[in-house]
């Protein structure tokens, strides 16, 4: 594909939803298909966390659950025409940045006592059920 | 109003719901060895069923504007299936790559959606820092493969956790989050009245009153003569009607030496771009957060850097240097009375 080919595609993607300009028109179907994917990726995110016994997938889920989070913002943003949305997201990669630097440095760290990823080796860490 | 298109009006979107749960639960089953019936492909089948389900069920919600937006639902197609794919993969750096996937659909999502700037920062932080920061750990403590180990990975990322109840967790999740968009909230559905849209174009106008230099080069781009812009009543550049038009004042250079003034009104196009706006609302309307965020940044990287960090072993003497005691020495009178300071 050449180059004007690709800038086309980007174009296109980007007017889907009416000319190019913020003030168009939100419409409607886009921004339901957003929520959705949204609410999907959340609920996956959620099933992966509870789910999966390796702790960086564990925070990885926790990063899929932030991405629904960001998709939702910039859809409703789109909704009501008004960047606060996108700004949020910026917060929203500013914690996942945080999260994912001190969770990591936290999972090394377990890492080093254990030799293993899995959080069952720490299960003592909880109360016991009788 | 009910749909028409629904099929199974109104429990259409749990029955949906459902039927991805299933799927997603076929996915997490262990890969079918040879000859046994493919568990996981059927698991792909029922969940793609579900997910075409839901777009059905969502998009029948809506009067009909336009047909069904292709671009959206392929990128989310591509989005929720590497999800699905990356909560189930049996390593987690083939796991960390379909993240990626997931970064890139959604950044896609947001270029349907007019959030340009979002879509590249997200391309940029997620799929280029975080994530590279994600496979640095997963090298970092990749476990080394015990006996017995051929499909890949490790025992406990081969066995989900207690799927049954976590599905339905996520089901539940899914549900209430549905029902509250696209069942309570008929505003979704609508679309924007015209007064909605005047006042965002008046926000627009507002947002381009604090940017004068962009002002004078569109208002010089439509009136090449002009000499000087005036200001109305409050200092202000812009006269923005209700209905969201905005016109400048300017004075234009006459025949004869003299000039007089003239109003000029500017296009659609003179509003400022995505990125000017996000730029502008971060430092207008939440300059604080901004510091906020900073601070978070900073304490993060010093909580990394401890938590990380070798703990060094304290020899006798630190030891007793670190809680304010005097260091051992064998000719120290005071050690005949325990060493105390």
């Amino acid at each position: 594909m050449t180059s004007a080919g690709v800038h086309q595609l980007f174009v296109n993607i980007a007017t889907v939803g009416g000319p190019s300009t913020w003030i168009a028109p939100p419409d409607p179907k886009t921004l339901a298909i957003t929520l959705l994917v949204s609410v999907l990726l959340f609920a996956i995110g959620l099933v992966g966390f509870l789910t999966r016994r390796n702790m960086i997938m564990m925070f990885l889920c926790t990063e899929l659950m932030l991405q629904a989070a960001a998709l939702a913002f910039v859809g409703f943003g789109r909704m009501h025409m008004d960047v606060s949305g996108q700004v949020f997201v910026i917060f929203i990669l500013t914690v996942a940045a945080a999260e994912a630097a001190l969770a990591l440095g936290l999972v090394v760290l377990l890492y080093r006592k254990r030799e293993t990823l899995s959080s069952e080796a720490w299960s003592e860490l909880r109360e016991d059920v009788k | 109003m009910p749909p028409s298109l629904s099929l199974f009006a109104p429990y259409g979107l749990y029955i949906a719901g459902a039927i991805g749960a299933v799927g997603l639960f076929l996915l997490m089953r262990p890969a079918a060895a040879r000859g046994q019936m493919p568990v996981r492909a059927l698991g792909a089948i029922i969940g793609l069923a579900g997910f075409g389900l839901l777009v059905v069920e969502v998009l029948s919600r809506i009067p009909d504007v336009g047909g069904v937006p292709v671009f959206p639902t392929l990128l989310g197609l591509i989005a929720v299936a590497a999800a699905t794919r990356m909560v189930t993969h049996n390593k987690p750096v083939f796991a960390a790559l379909y993240f990626i996937m997931v970064v890139v659909s959604s950044a896609g999502l947001f270029l349907t959606l007019h959030a340009e700037f979002m879509a590249f920062a997200l391309i940029i932080v997620y799929a280029g820092a975080i994530l590279i920061t994600y496979m640095f750990v997963l090298m970092l403590a990749q476990q080394t493969p015990s006996g017995g180990d051929v499909e890949g990975g490790t025992q406990y990322d081969r066995l989900p956790r207690e799927p049954v109840p976590a599905l339905a967790v996520g089901f539940i999740m899914l549900a209430t989050l549905s029902d509250a968009l696209f069942v309570q909230s008929p505003e979704l559905r609508a679309e924007a009245s015209s007064a909605q849209l005047a006042d965002a174009a008046r926000a627009q106008w507002t947002a381009l009153e604090l940017m004068p230099k962009r002002i004078e080069r569109e208002v010089r781009r439509i009136e090449p003569a002009t000499q000087a812009i005036q200001r109305g009543d409050g200092g202000r550049l812009l006269d923005v009607t209700a209905d969201g038009r905005a016109t400048v004042r300017v004075m234009v250079a006459g025949d004869n030496g003299s000039s007089q003034p003239r109003d000029v009104e500017l296009p659609a196009s003179a509003m400022p771009t995505n990125t000017q706006l996000v730029g502008l609302a971060l430092v207008n309307s939440y300059p604080a957060s901004l510091e906020l965020a900073s601070v978070i940044l900073l304490m993060a990287m010093f909580g990394a850097v401890v938590l990380a960090r070798k703990q060094a072993e304290l020899g006798e003497d630190e030891r007793r240097d670190a809680a304010g005691m005097r260091r051992m020495s064998l000719d120290d009178p005071d050690m005949s009375r325990g060493g105390r300071a």
